[in-house]
């Protein structure tokens, strides 16, 4: 163990000595750590993120819809064959699925919203059921939600997010103040608590109608309407999704022998075909990141065989009093190790911090990853070892004559 | 038991379509406590002899037995063991670390052999003064004369309390007056115990030892006893 100490330190001497080479060297593995972790912590913030935003449709939640991920173009086609989703479903799944506990359609679109003299020209407005506040993750901030009476009765009551708040009643309470959706006037019940934003999307400007009154306003959108799901609890999730299925297949004819027309969504599978979607382009860009770091060893290797062509008489020196081929090997080893490690962790930091200014540029919010670090610091030191070693056994097998006499 | 017993060792070098023999059968035996030197000129084969002798090369044929121990067969590891623990080797260019003090020079083969560090630095200074280096310990080699790294050198090779010292033309880089100063450290190495082999192509540096092996053409050719009228001869004095 000991010896070992000591010829680390000897290593350590040797890198100081030629310390303009050695900090030349260090910035090849800099490089292409930095570019490795930068990458991959910028993904993973990207995940994260992701990640956040789709749990807010809550672990007990799904989605039925006729769309589904569509990950190709015949998929697109294919989908789009489809029968549309009908509202006669909900009341369908309220009563034929037990361990459904809410049940609400949604509609939605981009409409013109006005009050007064401000406007703005592409807003989301959606039509749902009342009982989709208790489904979806937003809070009522101020004033309240439509209620279920107000639908069936086709009133026209909107529900605002703080972004409509801001842009068209900037002054004013907006409770009690209309709206004007599309042309049509609308009273202003209630306020939405602010979600922030994602993805440079602000998440609080919609405006949220009741269903009927949408319908009746717009009229049924043929490829919009979703269905959304809360089961009782997340132990019978899966039964709750089995007895939705089975309700669609039978209320849009399916075939035994022919699968779903429609799909289910969660919060976890979502974020499964997200990553399985940017499965590819995360490989592409670990990969492109990774020949810099290939580089950076190459340069190790190169360095380190000069390095030994160098000091062949001082291996034959060490060799005549005493060293063992190991004490030579390790001794070029830990020098391509403290090259490679020192470049691994100066990158390391280097990578975090730029993954965090590239993650914050388009505004979300990242922790730094203990993954990423872990990582550098494995594949640096690999690639101390995997470009170091053939330097070293170079070294360690040099005969102590030939080493000796070398000029 | 001889210290050192060679059986017809051959070295063979492989040139392409020639074969050049270093040595052609030498058979030697060295007793603890010798003072021997190697005599021949330059191709004679007495560097082949010596990295023979110093285990730093393993003979093409013949046997080498060191203490008893048969090391013409043995590998590179082992061989290392042998001239870390057994063999203190003294270069004609000194072969110090350049970068490192006197002291880590000397340090050195302790390092190898696992040393604990304070046991190791007392040595390496018991050394140092055995050759009178004391107030020489931080110096670099380029900060020393030509006699004072070859002390330190000589310093490295006793560190370990070698079973034999081997000296390759110790003095061909040192000037006469220094050159002289170092056969006296040798003698007087010798005079305390040492066993003492020295390479040399000069008959003055050789007849400080009491018996010269004259190796010409791969073959020890004469195997003479130093008398004083020799020593005279060669104006070699000792104190």
């Amino acid at each position: 163990m000991m010896i070992f100490w000591e010829i680390f330190r000897m290593a350590i001497h040797a890198l100081g000595v030629n310390r303009l080479r050695s900090v030349l060297t260090l910035l090849g593995v800099i490089i292409g750590v930095t570019s490795v972790i930068t990458i991959i912590s910028a993904l993973e913030g990207l995940t994260q993120s992701i990640r956040t935003e789709i749990d807010r449709l809550g672990p007990t939640t799904f989605i039925v819809s006729k769309w589904g991920i569509i990950t190709s173009e015949e998929g697109f086609w294919e989908a789009l064959k489809r029968k549309p989703m009908k509202f006669e479903y909900v009341k369908a799944i309220e009563e034929g699925c037990d361990d459904c506990e809410l049940v609400s359609a949604r509609v939605r679109d981009e409409m013109e919203v006005k009050y007064r003299n401000k406007k703005i020209s592409r807003c989301f407005v959606a039509g749902a059921t009342s009982e989709i506040i208790d489904i979806v993750d937003f809070e009522v901030g101020q004033g309240r939600f439509h209620s279920h009476e107000e639908d069936v009765t086709r009133r026209r009551v909107a529900f605002i997010g703080t972004g409509i708040q801001d842009e068209l009643y900037p002054f004013v309470d907006p409770i009690g103040k209309t709206i004007k959706i599309a042309g049509m006037k609308y009273e202003i019940t209630g306020i939405a608590k602010k979600r922030g934003s994602s993805f440079g999307n602000n998440m609080d400007n919609f405006v949220m109608i009741p269903f009927s009154t949408y319908v009746k306003d717009f009229g049924t959108p043929q490829n919009s309407l979703d269905i959304l799901v809360k089961a009782r609890t997340l132990e019978v999730m899966d039964q709750a999704m089995d007895q939705t299925r089975v309700i669609l297949r039978a209320y849009r004819h399916v075939p035994y022998d022919k699968e779903d027309d429609f799909a289910i969504l969660t919060a976890d599978s979502i974020m499964a075909a997200l990553n399985d979607i940017t499965k590819y382009l995360r490989l592409g860009l670990v990969g492109v990141s990774s020949i810099s770091l290939i580089v950076g060893g190459i340069i190790i290797m190169n360095i380190m065989m000069v390095s030994v062509t160098e000091r062949t008489r001082e291996i034959g020196i060490r060799k005549s009093i005493g060293a063992r081929q190991k004490d030579i090997l390790w001794q070029f080893l830990f020098e391509s190790l403290v090259l490679s490690l020192g470049g691994g962790l100066i990158g390391i930091a280097a990578g975090v911090i730029l993954g965090k200014v590239l993650i914050g540029l388009i505004n979300m919010n990242m922790s730094p990853s203990l993954y990423a670090i872990v990582l550098g610091l494995i594949i640096s030191s690999g690639v101390g070892l995997f470009f170091g070693i053939y330097p070293a056994m170079k070294a360690a097998r040099l005969q102590p004559v030939k080493a000796l006499s070398f000029e | 038991m001889p210290l050192i017993e060679t059986k017809n060792i051959w070295k063979t070098y492989d040139m392409g379509s020639i074969q050049v023999h270093a040595l052609r059968g030498v058979t030697i035996s060295i007793e603890k406590g010798d003072y021997v030197a190697i005599m021949g000129p330059s191709g004679s084969g007495k560097s082949t002899l010596m990295n023979l002798i110093g285990c730093l090369d393993t003979p093409s044929q013949g046997e080498y037995f060191f203490a008893g121990k048969k090391v013409s067969r043995m590998e590179d590891d082992e061989l290392a063991v042998i001239r870390n623990k057994e063999i203190g080797f003294v270069f004609q260019t000194f072969n110090l670390m350049p970068r490192s003090t006197a002291l880590h020079n000397v340090e050195l083969p302790l390092i190898y052999n696992g040393t604990p560090r304070i046991e190791r630095e007392a040595k390496a200074k018991k050394a140092l003064e055995v050759v009178d280096l004391t107030d020489r310990m931080t110096h670099r080699p380029n900060e020393l004369s030509g006699g004072q790294r070859q002390r330190v050198a000589i310093a490295r090779a006793l560190v370990n309390e070698p079973s034999l010292i081997l000296a390759d033309e110790p003095t061909g880089n040192l000037d006469s007056k220094t050159g002289l100063e170092i056969m006296q450290l040798f003698s007087d190495l010798h005079g305390n115990g040492n066993t003492i082999i020295i390479v040399t192509h000069e008959a003055d540096i050789a007849s400080y030892a009491d018996r010269i092996l004259h190796i010409r053409d791969g073959r020890i050719e004469k195997d003479q006893r130093v008398t004083q009228e020799d020593r005279i001869a060669n104006g070699t004095t000792l104190q």
